[in-house]
């Protein structure tokens, strides 16, 4: 109960900073601007304006959410070491899962606040292009947060192996991007031979299959999220964690 | 009850540094053994690289040594129930300047375990007893190097700890700042706190400490009594140069 406290308070530490980091307010300005220009552009769509302010907004705010999110995943425990915050943290009875945890929850708390936000500047701005809500919006935006979730955690344990901020984002980015294509890797492995098919294989047992996460792809009721969508969601981000708190386990400081 | 509050035995700390052509391996501190007496002051001295850091961050748990054993309390430094008792003080903490002193200190007393008025009594009793009361309204970013000296101070005393752990309390402060740490810690020190701290300062450590490790090249050189340094010519600067050269 102590530890689920601990977790609590750095959870919420955590989100506050996020909350009033003037970075946090240059991503505001910078989705609102973006989801601004998705509403230049559906004008040059003509008919299909309406499908093109949806999926451009709602890239947009995914993007902008992802980058917030593997900002924070991979400068946090950075910024603390060289800070020497984390000398009153783990000199503290503060078990590493708890802060592990608190940290995680806390960026993805902000980057539910983030879609949330961006969803209602999305909404608003659609509605005065006179256009309804597009179907599946909610399950779109949901999607975009299991993304998030699986891919922020990933970049917590990369932060924890990796030698910069830098690098954890580019290794996350690539994760990211990559998780998007593993129908294609699939389709490759089942074709190539040899080294290069068990290689393909190899990796993509290490890479999420982000397209289950991928709503808007389908239509009508389909584009609800199954509930292997979530299951895998979970598993992906435990996997991630465990392997983080692994190597936290072990960290000096 | 354990009479030490701290034990060390044959403790070895090697760091190791991974490169492009294999790791390299630094020893800070070598067959390492002494103890830090419940209710004592305890002082650590040596030149920059002695290894007092990272004596401190042994018994902080913050490290785990190569070799040897590390007890604070008869427990180890990573369990809960050695760090329940711990106050640390690091070099130079950072908090957040944004914050006021209470919402820092909130934190850090979440992150001990306390909660509720319990909380807001140990927040309050923390700054009143290193002198923040009158800075409550301000924020980090408006204190001196003083000031956040004793929000460090207020955060190390947030759960009552029998042991403090402080890493160049003084250091960069101005006279009266070193004076009044200096009267908070030996006030510490007569409720019974055992309080271990490092210092460059000879002379403040010579004021406050009962017993002093000298470490040299990451060995104890020397312990030394009070009544030691107080019977020898030159006092304690004779002792400690005489053993680091």
């Amino acid at each position: 109960m102590k530890s689920v406290r601990v977790l609590l308070a750095v959870a919420g530490n955590s989100f506050y900073e996020s909350v009033r980091h003037r970075f946090f307010l240059l991503f505001a300005v910078f989705a609102f601007t973006a989801i601004y220009a998705s509403v230049l552009a559906g004008v040059m769509a003509v008919d299909q304006e309406a499908r093109v302010l949806a999926d451009f907004g709602l890239a947009l705010m995914e993007l902008t959410a992802l980058a917030y999110a593997l900002f924070t995943a991979s400068s946090v425990l950075l910024r603390e070491a060289e800070t020497k915050t984390i000398y009153l943290v783990f000199s503290r009875p503060v078990p590493r899962w708890a802060y592990l945890g608190g940290k995680l929850a806390g960026a993805l708390l902000t980057a539910a606040l983030m879609l949330v936000v961006m969803g209602g500047m999305h909404l608003a701005l659609l509605a005065l292009r006179g256009f309804g809500a597009p179907a599946c919006y909610g399950w779109a935006v949901l999607g975009s947060f299991l993304k998030l979730s699986v891919i922020t955690s990933a970049a917590f344990f990369v932060s924890l192996f990796s030698t910069s901020a830098v690098s954890t984002m580019v290794i996350s980015g690539v994760l990211w991007t990559a998780g998007h294509f593993v129908s294609e890797a699939r389709f490759l492995a089942d074709k190539a031979h040899g080294v290069s098919a068990a290689a393909l294989k190899g990796a993509m047992l290490l890479i999420p299959n982000l397209q289950l996460f991928n709503a808007r792809d389908a239509a009508g009721a389909a584009c609800a999220l199954p509930p292997a969508a979530f299951a895998a969601a979970a598993a992906w981000t435990l996997g991630a964690c465990l392997a983080a708190l692994w190597l936290l386990s072990r960290k000096e400081f | 009850m354990s009479a030490h509050a701290v034990s060390f035995s044959a403790v070895e700390k090697t760091y190791k540094r991974p490169g492009f052509l294999g790791a390299s391996y630094t020893t800070a501190v070598k067959d390492l053994s002494f103890e830090i007496p419940a209710g004592e002051i305890t002082g650590l001295l040596g030149l920059n690289g002695a290894g007092k850091t990272t004596i401190m961050k042994l018994l902080t748990g913050l490290i785990f040594p190569s070799a040897g054993k590390v007890k604070v309390f008869g427990h180890a430094p990573t369990e809960g129930a050695a760090k329940a008792r711990v106050g640390f003080l690091p070099e130079l903490p950072y908090f957040p300047p944004h914050l006021k002193p209470a919402e820092a200190l909130a934190y850090y007393g979440r992150l001990s375990g306390l909660a509720g008025p319990a909380l807001a009594q140990a927040v309050r009793a923390a700054m009143d007893r290193t002198g923040l009361e009158p800075h409550a309204g301000k924020r980090v970013s408006e204190f001196s190097k003083g000031m956040l000296q004793r929000l460090g101070l207020a955060q190390a005393l947030l759960h009552d700890p029998d042991l403090l752990v402080l890493d160049e309390p003084v250091s960069g402060l101005d006279p009266l700042a070193i004076h009044d740490i200096r009267g908070l810690l030996a006030g510490l020190n007569a409720e019974g706190r055992a309080v271990f701290l490092s210092s460059h300062s000879i002379s403040e450590v010579e004021k406050l400490c009962s017993r002093v490790l000298i470490m040299v090249k990451g060995r104890l050189a020397a312990v030394v009594k009070r009544a030691q340094w107080e019977a020898a010519p030159g006092g304690l600067e004779t002792i400690f140069v005489e053993a680091v050269r």
